[in-house]
Parts: C-alpha cells; sequence; structure tokens
C-alpha cells in the first residue's frame, strides 16, 4: 500500500498517551502506595524513566529497521525461528493483555455503575467495540487515537487541578517515603507501575507507518512525558488528598479522588460520572491498540497481507482468557504477576534484539 | 454487480448493529426514581442484647448470628418521598412540622449495619438507595463503642459519598434523625446545612466522613468528628468535638475548644468570641472576633523526644463593650487588649492540648508532622500508630501567639 506512510509524529505521540492511559489508572496510586507510601510519586517516575528505557529501545530498533516491525526485523536479526517465537510469544502476551484489560474494565464497571449487568456483557461490548474498530488501517488507527487524545487528557488533568484544593503537602512527605529502599514489595510495585506503561510497545508497529521515522525518539519522549506526567500528577494528587494510609484501604482511589472533587459553584457536586466517561474511552483506546498489536503482528507472523480476519477470529479466544480469573482479587493478582513477567518481553527482550542487532551490524533498508 | 454488493454490506452492517444496540442500553440496571427509596440520612445507636427479639429472621436465622459480643445496632433512616420534597421555596406552603410529610423515619435493629439494612429492606418496598446520603448520626454509646463496622459498610458500597457528614450524638441518634426543624422542610437537610454553615461561618472545621477516615487512618493523626446534642427546639446544637483512637471516641471537647483547634491548624475563616478583661479588670471586659488566623507548626527533637513550636497569628477586632466605665480611644489600650488576649488564646489552645494529650488522641497531626518532616526518627522510634499514641502524652508542645488588633466597629470611643 503507498499511502501508508502518512502517521506524524505529533500522532504518533497522540498513540502513547492514549494507549498507555487505560484501565491501570485506576488502581496506579494504590500499588504506588504498596510499595513506597508517601514515597508513591517519586516510585511512579522512577517506573517511568525505567518504561521509557524500554520504549526508547523499540524506538532505536525502529529507526534502524524503518520498513518493518519486530516480528519482521526479529527474524532477520536473531534467525528465522529464534525470532517467530519471540513474535508468537509476544502475539501471545498482547492477547493476554487485551483480555486483562476487558476483564478490569468490566469489574470497575459491575462494582461501581451497572452493579446489576452481568459482567459478561460489559467485557462482549467492549471487546466487540475494539474488535471492530481493529478491522482499519494504521492511518486510521491514528486517527482515531489522534481524535480521542484531548478528550483523555484534558479532563483528567482538570479532575486532578480541581482536586488539589483538598490536598496537603503533608501527606507528600517524606519525598521517598518512610519505607526502606530495598525491601521486596518496593521492586515489585516498581515493576508492576512500570507493567502500566507496556502499551507503549505499539510504538513498534507505528513506526513503519510513520512519515518521517528517524523522529521516532522524539515522539516517543514526548507521549512517555505526558501520559508519565499525567500518571505522576495522579498519584501525586490522590496521595495528597487522602494521606497513604486511606489508600491502602481503597481500591480505586483514582475513582474515590474524582469521587470527593466538585466542580466550583455547585455545577457537578461529584465528577466520578464524568471521570468514568473518560475513562471508559481510555479504557477503549487502550485495548484497541493491544487488540491492534495482537492481530497485526500475528497477520505479519503468518505473512498475511490483511489483518481483518484476525479481528473477530482470536475475539472467543479473548473472551474466554478475560472469564479466567476468579474473583477481583485474583484478578489483581494475575494483573500484577503477568505484568512484571511481560516485562520480559516488552523490554528484556528488544534490549536483547537492539544488542545483537549492534553487534551483527543489522541494518534495515532505508 | 456493485449495487448488489454495496447493499450487502449496508445489511451486514445493520445486523452488526442491529446486535449491539439492546446490550448497549443498560437496562439491567435501569431503576426508575419511584422504585427506589432515596435514604437522606442513616442513625445508628447502640442496643442492649435483648433487641434481638425484635429482629425477624431476614438475614439468619434467630440465634445463629455468629458475633462474638451480643450487642446489638437500632438503625433508623429517613428516606425521602418521592414528589413530597419541594423543589424550590414557593412550593407547598410549609406549615406545622413540615418535615414529617417530606420524608419518612423508619427504624429497625441488626447485629451489624448491613444485617439492620437488610432487616429494613425487608420492609420497605422501593431499594434502598445510598447516593443522596448526607448524615450520618452516631450516638455516643455506639462511637465509644467502636465505628470499624460502620466504617467498613460505607467505605465499601459504591454509592455513598466522602461529602457525607458524619456526627456523634450526645445521647439517642435516633432523636436526632426524628426531630424536625421549623426551618427546613427535609431534616437530613437541616442536619447537613447546620454543619455546613458551621464551617463557613468559622464555628467547625470542615470534616466530612472521607477526611474523618483519612485522618483515621493516618498513622501521626487521630480522628475527630462534630459532637451535637439535639436541643428543646427541635434544632441542633454543634457541643464540641468528639475525639477517637482509631475508630473509638475517647472523649469530647467543649465547643470553645473548637476555636482553639483552628487557631493551633490556623484554619479560616475564624468564628468564635472571646472576652478579654482588660489588666484583668473584670468590669473592664471587652469582646473580640478574630478575623484570620495563621499557623505554623514545627517539629524537632529536644532530648530525645519530638518537641513542636506552634506559632499562631491572629487578627482581631472587637465587637463590644461592658460597660461606659472606660473607653477604647487610643491604640496604646488595644495593645493592652492584644496582649490578654495573647494569654488567653494560649491558655486556652495548650489546655486543649493537655486534653488530647491526656486522651492519647492526637487530633492536630502533630505525629504527620514527624513522620513527614524528621522521617529517621519516625522510622525508628515511632513507626506505628500505636506507638504514636503512646508517645502523644510525652511530647512538649510550646504555643506562642502573636495577636493584632485591627478595628474596633463603627463606635469612636
Amino acid at each position: 500500500m503507498k499511502d501508508e506512510r502518512q502517521i506524524t509524529a505529533i500522532q504518533s505521540a497522540a498513540i502513547l498517551v492514549s494507549t498507555i492511559i487505560g484501565v491501570g489508572v485506576l488502581a496506579l496510586p494504590l500499588f504506588a502506595v504498596r510499595a513506597a507510601e508517601s514515597g508513591a510519586p517519586l516510585v511512579t517516575a522512577v517506573s517511568v524513566l525505567l518504561a521509557f528505557v524500554g520504549l526508547a529501545v523499540i524506538s532505536l530498533l525502529g529507526m534502524r529497521f524503518p520498513k518493518q516491525s519486530i516480528t519482521q526485523y526479529s527474524e532477520d536479526i536473531i534467525g528465522k525461528w529464534l525470532g517467530r517465537l519471540g513474535s508468537a510469544l509476544l502475539i501471545g502476551y498482547f492477547a493476554i493483555l487485551s483480555a486483562l484489560t476487558a476483564r478490569e474494565f468490566g469489574e470497575v464497571v459491575i462494582t461501581s455503575v451497572l452493579t446489576r449487568t452481568p459482567l459478561e456483557v460489559t467485557v462482549i461490548v467492549m471487546l466487540l467495540l475494539a474488535a471492530l474498530a481493529t478491522r482499519n488501517s494504521v492511518t486510521t488507527f491514528a486517527y482515531i487515537h489522534h481524535f480521542y487524545f484531548p478528550l483523555l487528557l484534558f479532563p483528567a488533568l482538570l479532575i486532578v487541578a480541581l482536586s488539589l484544593k483538598n490536598a496537603d503537602g503533608l501527606n507528600l512527605q517524606p519525598m521517598w517515603g518512610n519505607v526502606s529502599w530495598t525491601r521486596p514489595e518496593l521492586w515489585e510495585g516498581l515493576l508492576t507501575i512500570t507493567a502500566l506503561f507496556q502499551g507503549s510497545f505499539i510504538m513498534t508497529l507505528v513506526i513503519p507507518a510513520m512519515r518521517r521515522p528517524e523522529k521516532a525518539l522524539t515522539a516517543s519522549a514526548w507521549g512517555m512525558l505526558i501520559a508519565g506526567g499525567l500518571y505522576v500528577t495522579i498519584v501525586a494528587a490522590t496521595v495528597g488528598v487522602f494521606g497513604s494510609e486511606e489508600i491502602k484501604n481503597l481500591l480505586w482511589p483514582t475513582l474515590e479522588l474524582a469521587k470527593g472533587t466538585s466542580l466550583p459553584a455547585n455545577v457537578l457536586e461529584r465528577l466520578d460520572a464524568a471521570f468514568l466517561a473518560v475513562w471508559v474511552t481510555a479504557v477503549f483506546t487502550t485495548l484497541f491498540s493491544s487488540y491492534f498489536f495482537t492481530i497485526k503482528e500475528a497477520s505479519k507472523l503468518f505473512r498475511l497481507g490483511d489483518h481483518k480476519m484476525f479481528s473477530f477470529f482470536l475475539l472467543p479466544t479473548v473472551y474466554v482468557m478475560a472469564m479466567l480469573p476468579r474473583s477481583i482479587l485474583h484478578m489483581y493478582e494475575i494483573i500484577e504477576n503477568v505484568g512484571r513477567i511481560g516485562l520480559i518481553l516488552t523490554i528484556g527482550y528488544p534490549m536483547l534484539l537492539w544488542m545483537i542487532a549492534l553487534v551483527r551490524r543489522k541494518r534495515g533498508n532505508r | 454487480m456493485m449495487f448488489a454488493a454495496q447493499f450487502a454490506k449496508t445489511i451486514k452492517l445493520l445486523i452488526v448493529i442491529g446486535m449491539v444496540v439492546p446490550v448497549l442500553t443498560g437496562c439491567w440496571d435501569r431503576l426508575e426514581i419511584e422504585e427506589r427509596a432515596v435514604v437522606l440520612g442513616i442513625s445508628v445507636d447502640l442496643e442492649k442484647p435483648g433487641a434481638a427479639k425484635e429482629e425477624s429472621d431476614v438475614s439468619h436465622l434467630k440465634g445463629a448470628f455468629p458475633v462474638p459480643n451480643q450487642r446489638m445496632l437500632r438503625v433508623a433512616v429517613q428516606i425521602a418521598l418521592p414528589g413530597r420534597i419541594p423543589l424550590g421555596p414557593g412550593e407547598g406552603g410549609g406549615g406545622k412540622g413540615g418535615s414529617e410529610g417530606t420524608v419518612w423515619v423508619i427504624d429497625v435493629v441488626g447485629h451489624t449495619l448491613d444485617d439492620a439494612l437488610m432487616n429494613l429492606q425487608q420492609q420497605v418496598s422501593g431499594r434502598l438507595f445510598f447516593g443522596h446520603l448526607r448524615v450520618i448520626v452516631v450516638s455516643e454509646a455506639l462511637a465509644r463503642h467502636g465505628l470499624q463496622n460502620l466504617n467498613d459498610y460505607l467505605r465499601r458500597n459504591p454509592e455513598v459519598r466522602r461529602m457525607a457528614w458524619m456526627m456523634v450524638s450526645k445521647g439517642s441518634a435516633l432523636e436526632v434523625m426524628r426531630a424536625a426543624p421549623e426551618l427546613e422542610r427535609v431534616p437530613s437537610l437541616y442536619l447537613m446545612s447546620t454543619l455546613d454553615n458551621a464551617v463557613r461561618l468559622g464555628k467547625f472545621p470542615v470534616n466530612y466522613v472521607g477526611m474523618f477516615w483519612s485522618n483515621t487512618s493516618k498513622k501521626g493523626q487521630e480522628a475527630f468528628l462534630p459532637y451535637v446534642e439535639i436541643r428543646k427546639e427541635q434544632n441542633i446544637q454543634v457541643q464540641g468535638m468528639a475525639i477517637f483512637t482509631y475508630d473509638k471516641m475517647v472523649g469530647s471537647t467543649l465547643p470553645f475548644d473548637i476555636a482553639a483547634y483552628m487557631g493551633i491548624k490556623g484554619l479560616n475563616p475564624a468564628g468564635y468570641r472571646g472576652f478579654v478583661p482588660i489588666g484583668n479588670n473584670p468590669s473592664r471586659t471587652v469582646t473580640i472576633y478574630a478575623t484570620s488566623r495563621k499557623s505554623m507548626i514545627k517539629a524537632s527533637i529536644r532530648n530525645g523526644k519530638p518537641y513542636f513550636k506552634v506559632s499562631i497569628f491572629t487578627e482581631i477586632s472587637m465587637e463590644e463593650k461592658i460597660s461606659e466605665q472606660f473607653s477604647i480611644n487610643s491604640s496604646d489600650i488595644l495593645k493592652e487588649i492584644e496582649d490578654t488576649n495573647r494569654k488567653a488564646l494560649k491558655k486556652a489552645c495548650e489546655n486543649l492540648i493537655e486534653k488530647t494529650q491526656k486522651a492519647h488522641s492526637d487530633i492536630f497531626g502533630f505525629g504527620e508532622y514527624v513522620r513527614a518532616k524528621l522521617p529517621n526518627y519516625w522510622n525508628k522510634k515511632v513507626i506505628t500508630k500505636g506507638a504514636w499514641q503512646e508517645m502523644y502524652p510525652n511530647v512538649d508542645v510550646e504555643v506562642t501567639v502573636n495577636t493584632r488588633m485591627r478595628r474596633v466597629g463603627m463606635k469612636a470611643k
């Protein structure tokens, strides 16, 4: 296809931001506070840096092979079969990630808003929506993200800004928390939060469609800065308002923050409904990206010209996986563990590829 | 051919949309307003174990409740009657005891809050809806017994908002729920506006249930709630603060102590009046009120113990003078008033701090200053909430007050 190189650097940054901001934002302050109490914003910031390292490697690889995505260049770098194995693992991992996103979405909705709607329905609706949307080209994919990007960012910033009037700076001190930075919980939490940024892996798929792939690293930096900045701000606001000990009692502190925040002059007494509307969009864009990655890369792995066939073909598998966790707590255990293990795939594996590519002087044709 | 393909595509799309639409409507959670029982207020009292006889077997069989202690709760709810609540000031026309017409107060007993509410649901047709819950009244006896169960249920319920007010009533909480003040047609809203206006007038620090929960959780701070009493005109008086350790009430303060509390925390607006006898001569007394306050709390370590320096600055104005024997006409006399007020406020603050120290309840959050500003000390010597409660009575707090008297009203002498 000739016209597939249309995505601008700004659009790729928008894709990154709206992909990263997703279902995890609700539980994020809880993960961060469990790791480091009042040091939660700092832990989040460190996680952003860690996630950026992974994203930078992806961008550098993409700039080295500007016409290919990871499924294709991995075969060049480490050989056909090893590369295929790696790609298959990645595809499977993103299918699991999509399933968990849909399930977490369903759990939030059934607990807080639509308590009597069956979980199956919310999950299926979300998956159907994502599956329908993935039947488009990469360019349309970029347009959809670009369209939703401001709708996600500005309401979220507004809620954070409004909630700050209830915040107490004392809750954010000491900055590194009253915990030792060598304890295992802290490292687990750090990795769990880093795992929330894994959606940024979508960059590998965006670069071959970018008009100027050499700008990929800049776009990645901006995307990570905006999404990471928002995450750190949300954590800081939540900890500032509730204090770290209270957050340990809340399953979704960010939702509670929206619940306790009101628009000035009695326009809206609680913002959780508005927040949930934004959040549903955020979940959709995240799910859209991870599902798009799954089917697009699967079609490349099987050397298919068109990815549309997979969009509904994979749906039942993803749905069944989404239904596997037995309870909400079981689901979060799975999300945390799977996310941490997945970092090997989304940060470790590209890093390995990059180093081998450097050593073997492999380079894609421009 | 082209046309047929286009047509088939349209049909396919229509089928997909047709399949999706019924799922998107969210009909499972449809709840018409007249089908829900909107709970505006809840009161919870402690009951004698004998009250179990009154209970019917709704959520458990008689005698089969697996609770070690035999305490019972009496829960009353105020349910808004749809259509009866006037929307504007012009509507309705009021009449005596107007509240009887707008809400419905029902009380039940139960072993836990949920148990009681389920017993209640059994008698009420509409689904109990807590999205508009504004006021939670707890009797002093229950507060002293502990609020764990209550806090757990309310935190868990997604409908309850953190902006509701929770208060402790002197005596029966049910009576507060049954009270029908004349001013507002919805009693719960009257209760709520009593407290909201107290905040606006500077009579009480803002303290929604969410803030109460946060303060309960904090390691270096204890929570407090408004302590209210019902007066003879069915009105509610804020009687001070009910102070807690963990979730158990351990004492109460006088209304005037609230002023000292707000002074120490530097909270505005300032709403309390103070009597100042100039030069300790009771016949030369003036009433002053504070217009704004600032405070700074500094924590340090002295002799291996935390040491706090509280500096309070208040701006005051004069409101009345008790006799014509003396006149207020020079800035020197204002200086004298400042001086006396400084001593009086310092004394009030020190008294309140001492009172809370005796109760092991650090409602000011001095411990949070240690945790935040002196983390090395905290991590070595304190660490837990319990340890801070033990340490709090032994710490030294030095209060310094600075006052400026600015205005004297419209009278020249």
